[in-house]
C-alpha cells in the first residue's frame, strides 16, 4: 500500500488551508495582547512590541488594575467597582464607560450555569426521545421529523414567541437563569435526540432485550445497558450541545436582560456606541471563552470512540 | 402434570398492513422440545418474541403454566431466549454475560460463581471467561449465549436459530449438544430453524410455519412421510420432492393413474383413501421411491432418459425424463450413469403422496 504522493502542490494548498483557519484565532490570541494604540493601526501591527494583559485584567481582575492605578475608590470582594470611573490616563482610554470596570466574572458564570444545565437537560430528554423514537416507534415517521420543525425556521421566529411566553404574568421568566436553560433545552433536543437516535439505531435491540429476558425491567435495560454502550455517543452529542449553548447568542440577548448574562452577550457589549469599540478587550473575553472547550474536549477525545458492540453478535 | 408448560392460543400478529401470524396455536409439553420449522419470514421469529413478550399479539393469549402472560413484561415472565444473534453484552466479559441472569435475580456472590463454573464446565467455556465477547470465536459466542440462558433455571427456553451462522461441522457437534443438555437437565426447549435437517435431527414434535400459518405439527418422521399439504412436502426433504399432475380413472372399482403418458394400477388400499370426486391430482414421490432397475419390464417399469447428475458421495441425485416429466430420484453411492442413458425407472405405488391440486391439501391416507 504505497502512501499517496505529497508533492508541492497538495504542500502549497494546505498551508493556504491551514492559514486561512487559523488567522482568525492568531488575531484574536495577538490583539488581546495588545494595548489600545495598537488594536486598528495602518499598517496592522502583527504581534505587538508592548505587550500587555491590561485587557485580560478589564474583564478577569479589574481590582488589580485599579490597585496600580493608585487604589482608587472601593470595590466588593467579586472585583466590582462601584462609584469608579477610570481615568484619562488608562490604556484602556477614552470614554471607557461604568460598564468597564465591572468584570466578566457574571457572564462567564452565567454561561457555565445555563450551558451546563440545558445541556444535561437537552440529552436527558433527547435520550428518552430518541429511545421512543428508536425502539418503540413512537410517532411512526411522522415525530421524529417534526420534532426537527423548530429548527426550520430562523432563530428569530422562535426566539420571540419565547419572549412573549416568558414575560406572560406567573412565568416571569425572562433574565432567569432557569428561563434560558428551558429556551436552550428546546432548542437543541431536536439535535441530541437526531444525534442519539442514530446511535441508538446502531446498536442491536437484542441486547436490550436479552437483558430484559435476563430480568430487567425496560427501563433498567435502556439505562443500564444502552447507555453504557452508547457512552461515546452520549459524550459527542453532549460536546456538541455545550458548543451550541456556550455559543450561543441571539435567544441570550433577547431574553436577559441585566441579572443573567453569557459571555457571547457580554462580548457584543465591548462593541457598541456607548463603549465604543473595544477590540482588545473583546478579544481577551474570547480567548477566555473558548478555554473551557478546549480543555474538555482534550479530556473527551478518547472517550469519542467506535466500535463498542465489536463481539455481540455475530455476522 | 397434563397442562401444556406453554400455550399459545390463537395468535395473529400483523406490523402495519402485512400479516405476520395468523390463528397460531401450539402447545408445548414440559420438558419437550419443539422445533418450529420454516423459510425466513415464516414467522418463526414472531412466534419466539410473542412468546417472550418482547412482541404484543395483535389478538390471541399467550397462557404458561395455566397462567395468561399475553400483558405481561418480558422480565416478569422468566423464560430464556437465545436471539439469533446471540446479543451477548459487548462490554461485560464472558463471566459477566453468563452470571448476568444471576446478578439480576440477585443471587449470592458465592452461589453464582460455582453456577457459573458449573455451566462453563458443561460448554466447555471456562478458558474465556475473563475475556471480552469481541474475542470470542463464532462458536465460543455461542456457547456463551447458551450459558447465559443455561445458568438459570427458567420455565422455559426459546432458541432462535442459534446454529445459523455456525459453519457446519460444528453446528452439528452443537446441535448434538444441545439435544443431550435438554435431554440431561429435563429442560423445554422452543427451537426455531428454516433448516429441516436440524428440525428432524433434534425434535421430539415439529411445528411447520409457513406464510405466517401453523401448516402441520407432527413427530419428525411423521412430517416427511405424511406431509399435510404440498408445501410442507416440498419444504421437507432434499433432494426435493418430485410433485406432477396425474389423473385417476376408476373402472370397476379398482382405480388406474396417469401420469404423462404412464399409466399405473392403484393398490386397493389406496384407492379407497381417495375422495371419490377427485380425478384430478397431483402426485408426490420421494426421490426415494423412485428406483432404477434392471430392465426386466413390467407395468410398472417405464424407460427413462437421464439429463442430469449430481455425485454426493453417499449417494446420487439423478434427473430423469420420464415420458416428458422430470423427476428426481436418489441412489445409493456413485454410479455409472452418463446424460443421455436410458434406465429403467420404478415407481414405488404403495409410497405416492396425493394433493389436491386446487387446495394443495394431501388426499388419500
Amino acid at each position: 500500500m504505497g502512501a499517496r504522493k505529497f508533492g508541492p502542490g497538495s504542500a502549497i494548498g494546505l498551508a493556504f488551508g491551514l492559514l486561512f483557519a487559523v488567522f482568525p484565532l492568531f488575531w484574536m490570541v495577538s490583539t488581546s495582547f495588545k494595548p489600545s494604540n495598537e488594536w486598528v493601526t495602518t499598517p496592522p501591527v502583527w504581534v505587538s512590541e508592548n505587550g500587555t494583559v491590561t485587557n485580560y485584567l478589564v474583564i478577569l481582575w479589574p481590582s488589580v488594575l485599579l490597585e496600580q492605578r493608585g487604589g482608587l475608590g472601593q470595590y466588593t470582594e467579586e472585583g466590582e467597582v462601584t462609584a469608579q470611573r477610570a481615568t484619562e490616563s488608562d490604556a484602556v482610554s477614552g470614554a471607557v464607560a461604568d460598564f468597564l470596570t465591572k468584570s466578566a466574572w457574571q457572564s462567564i458564570r452565567g454561561s457555565i450555569i445555563i450551558s451546563v444545565l440545558s445541556t444535561m437537560l437537552s440529552i436527558v430528554v433527547g435520550f428518552m426521545a430518541a429511545i421512543a423514537i428508536a425502539r418503540y416507534r413512537f410517532g411512526g415517521n411522522v415525530t421524529p421529523f417534526f420534532i426537527l420543525s423548530g429548527r426550520m425556521f430562523p432563530p428569530i421566529a422562535i426566539a420571540i414567541p419565547f419572549v412573549v411566553m416568558f414575560s406572560a404574568p406567573g412565568i416571569e421568566a425572562t433574565d432567569s437563569y432557569w428561563g434560558l436553560i428551558l429556551a436552550y433545552a428546546a432548542v437543541t433536543v431536536p439535535f441530541s435526540t437526531w444525534m442519539l437516535k442514530s446511535f441508538i439505531d446502531e446498536l442491536p435491540q437484542e441486547i436490550e432485550e436479552a437483558a430484559m429476558m435476563d430480568g430487567m425491567s425496560r427501563w433498567e435495560a435502556h439505562i443500564k445497558v444502552t447507555v453504557p454502550l452508547i457512552k461515546g455517543g452520549l459524550i459527542a452529542t453532549s460536546l456538541f450541545i455545550f458548543i451550541l449553548n456556550w455559543s450561543e447568542f441571539l435567544f441570550a440577548l433577547v431574553l436577559t436582560y441585566t441579572n443573567v448574562e453569557t459571555i457571547p452577550v457580554k462580548l457584543s457589549k465591548y462593541f457598541s456606541a456607548t463603549s465604543g469599540q473595544q477590540y482588545g478587550i473583546q478579544a481577551a473575553l474570547a480567548c477566555v471563552s473558548i478555554v473551557p472547550l478546549v480543555i474538555v474536549g482534550f479530556f473527551i477525545q478518547r472517550h469519542l470512540v467506535r466500535g463498542l458492540t465489536l463481539g455481540a453478535i455475530k455476522r | 402434570m397434563d397442562e401444556p408448560l406453554l400455550q399459545l392460543r390463537s395468535i395473529s400478529k400483523n406490523f402495519g398492513s402485512v400479516q405476520a401470524l395468523r390463528d397460531l396455536s401450539l402447545e408445548v409439553p414440559r420438558g419437550s422440545l419443539i422445533v418450529l420449522l420454516g423459510p425466513a419470514g415464516a414467522g418463526k421469529t414472531t412466534t419466539l418474541r410473542i412468546v417472550a413478550g418482547l412482541e404484543a399479539p395483535t389478538s390471541g393469549e399467550v397462557w404458561v403454566e395455566g397462567q395468561n402472560f399475553t400483558k405481561l413484561q418480558p422480565n416478569r415472565r422468566d423464560i430464556a431466549m437465545i436471539f439469533d444473534n446471540l446479543a451477548l453484552y459487548p462490554n461485560k466479559t464472558g463471566y459477566e454475560n453468563v452470571a448476568s441472569p444471576l446478578k439480576l435475580a440477585r443471587m449470592p456472590k458465592a452461589e453464582i460463581a460455582k453456577r457459573v463454573d458449573e455451566i462453563a464446565g458443561l460448554l466447555k467455556i471456562g478458558h474465556i471467561l475473563d475475556r471480552l465477547p469481541a474475542t470470542f470465536s463464532g462458536g465460543e459466542r455461542q456457547r456463551v449465549a447458551l450459558g447465559r440462558a443455561m445458568v438459570r433455571e427458567p420455565r422455559f427456553y426459546l432458541l432462535d436459530e442459534p446454529l445459523s451462522s455456525l459453519d457446519f461441522m460444528l453446528r452439528i457437534e452443537l446441535r448434538t449438544e444441545l439435544k443431550r443438555l435438554q435431554r440431561e437437565l429435563g429442560r423445554t426447549f422452543v427451537f426455531a430453524t428454516p433448516d429441516y435437517t436440524e428440525a428432524l435431527a433434534l425434535a421430539d414434535t415439529v411445528c411447520v410455519l409457513l406464510e405466517g400459518e401453523v401448516r402441520q405439527i407432527a413427530k419428525a418422521q411423521e412430517l416427511y412421510d405424511e406431509p399435510a399439504d404440498r408445501d410442507v412436502a416440498r419444504f421437507v426433504g432434499n433432494p426435493k420432492i418430485n410433485i406432477v399432475p396425474g389423473r385417476l380413472a376408476r373402472e370397476n372399482g379398482t382405480a388406474r393413474l396417469s401420469i404423462g403418458s404412464m399409466n399405473l394400477p392403484l393398490p386397493d388400499r389406496m384407492e379407497h383413501g381417495l375422495p371419490a370426486h377427485l380425478s384430478e391430482v397431483e402426485v408426490g414421490l420421494r426421490p426415494e421411491h423412485v428406483r432404477i432397475v434392471p430392465s426386466t419390464a413390467t407395468e410398472t417399469h417405464r424407460t427413462g432418459i437421464v439429463n442430469d447428475l449430481e455425485p454426493l458421495g453417499m449417494h446420487t441425485t439423478v434427473g430423469i425424463d420420464l415420458a416428458g416429466i422430470n423427476l428426481a430420484l436418489t441412489v445409493a453411492g456413485v454410479q455409472e450413469f452418463n446424460d443421455g442413458d436410458r434406465v429403467e425407472v420404478h415407481l414405488d405405488t404403495e409410497t405416492l403422496l396425493f394433493f389436491d391440486p386446487i387446495s394443495g391439501r394431501r388426499v388419500g391416507n
